[in-house]
């Protein structure tokens, strides 16, 4: 079993394509169901809706996340002097921050289209809808905030063996 | 029905692993091995045919959603129909992001002898092209859906009211950019992939 297989960068680029993907899950949820109820809301009051825009853009931030992630985690895997060590911590980074950008995504989505709905008939939800998406968005941050930890750790573990 | 979706896979799996292991063959499943063995011309193949395939099913769901709301809508406003072919264009880039991916990544299949082709270059393209592929379709599916709901949206807003079509069409924008980042991605993951060479 040696440190640096071959079949390393499969595990790394594994994780640098589930942080795009499943963060784009979310980012694609949450826009089409903010917009759903965004346009319910134009069609009533359409003077509000600049301002309700903020679920579209902080579902458009989880994506950012994703490909923050994504990105860095790809400038660290180079052929031939790649451990699986760096391999698996960066499967798990991708993870981290894909999987809590689903749930961001989602959480976004659905807080988006009922609150701007309740924004059309009271003015006053404003304030804590956009609490409420805060909260969401940190789940993001969170999966980012470790996703990077982890990156971290897998700077220098790539001692490969030269034969 | 879920009962048959969930449970005959996994009855399956328990019922391999436990052949495996109860007949002494339970080396036999080894994920490094199988990672080893297959062709990097497979995971090669498989990501392009994956990333195009996606996309462009991404993108024909996105024409779908939104083509038929616009053409719905435009009994009662004819007016809605020229100006909303908008968001089928923004769905239609989608699958153009996907025809450039596919055609950058198929000018990395070389055509090398099968004694000189398993080194750790050729392995890492092959994961590169797969994954990088899988990410762009993935990426452009997500992205044509979200950007076909969302011109649905605005296709029967312009009906109602022709001037909220312009803002409806903030939230598109918002929704196409996650196919640029995959495309940003796919890009960036074979940046430093060689194409397949005999050692």
């Amino acid at each position: 079993m040696s440190v640096c297989p071959p079949f390393a960068p499969f595990f790394g680029f594994g994780g640098v394509a589930s942080a795009m993907i499943l963060s784009t899950v979310g980012a694609a949820f949450g826009t089409a169901k903010a917009g759903i109820g965004i346009a319910g809301l134009g069609s009533f009051k359409p003077e509000l809706i600049m301002k309700s825009l903020i679920p579209v853009v902080m579902s458009g931030i989880i994506a950012v996340y994703g490909l923050v992630v994504s990105v860095l985690i790809s400038g660290s895997i180079r052929p031939g002097e790649y451990s699986l060590f760096s391999g698996f911590t960066h499967l798990g980074a991708g993870l981290a921050c894909g999987l809590t950008g689903l749930a961001a995504g989602y959480a976004i989505g659905i807080v988006g289209d009922s609150c701007v709905r309740a924004y059309v008939h009271e003015q006053k939800v404003f304030v804590g809808m956009v609490l409420v998406l805060i909260f969401a968005e940190v789940l993001g941050l969170y999966g980012l905030i470790v996703a990077l930890i982890m990156n971290t750790s897998a700077i220098g573990g790539d001692k490969c063996p030269t034969i | 029905m879920g009962y048959y979706i969930y449970g005959l896979p996994t009855f399956l799996i328990i019922v391999i692993a436990l052949y495996l292991l109860f007949t002494g063959s339970g080396e036999a499943f080894n994920v490094g091995r199988f990672l080893e063995e297959t062709s990097p011309y497979a995971w090669a193949g498989t990501g392009i045919g994956l990333c195009i395939g996606l996309s462009v099913l991404g993108a024909g769901w996105g024409i779908l959603v939104t083509g038929s709301s616009i053409l719905g809508g435009g009994v009662r406003s004819p007016r809605i129909t020229t100006k909303n072919l908008i968001s089928i264009i923004f769905c239609e880039v989608v699958a153009i992001y996907g025809v450039i991916i596919g055609i950058v990544y198929s000018a990395k299949l070389q055509s090398v002898p099968e004694n000189l082709l398993y080194t750790p270059q050729n392995y890492f393209t092959g994961y590169a092209l797969f994954w990088g592929g899988i990410t762009v379709g993935f990426c452009n599916l997500l992205c044509g859906v979200a950007v076909g709901i969302t011109g649905s949206t605005a296709a029967l807003a312009d009906a109602a009211d022709p001037n909220l079509f312009v803002k409806i069409l903030v939230v598109e924008v918002f929704g196409s950019i996650m196919g640029l980042f995959g495309l940003i991605v796919g890009l960036l993951m074979v940046s430093s992939a060689a194409d397949f060479s005999a050692a």
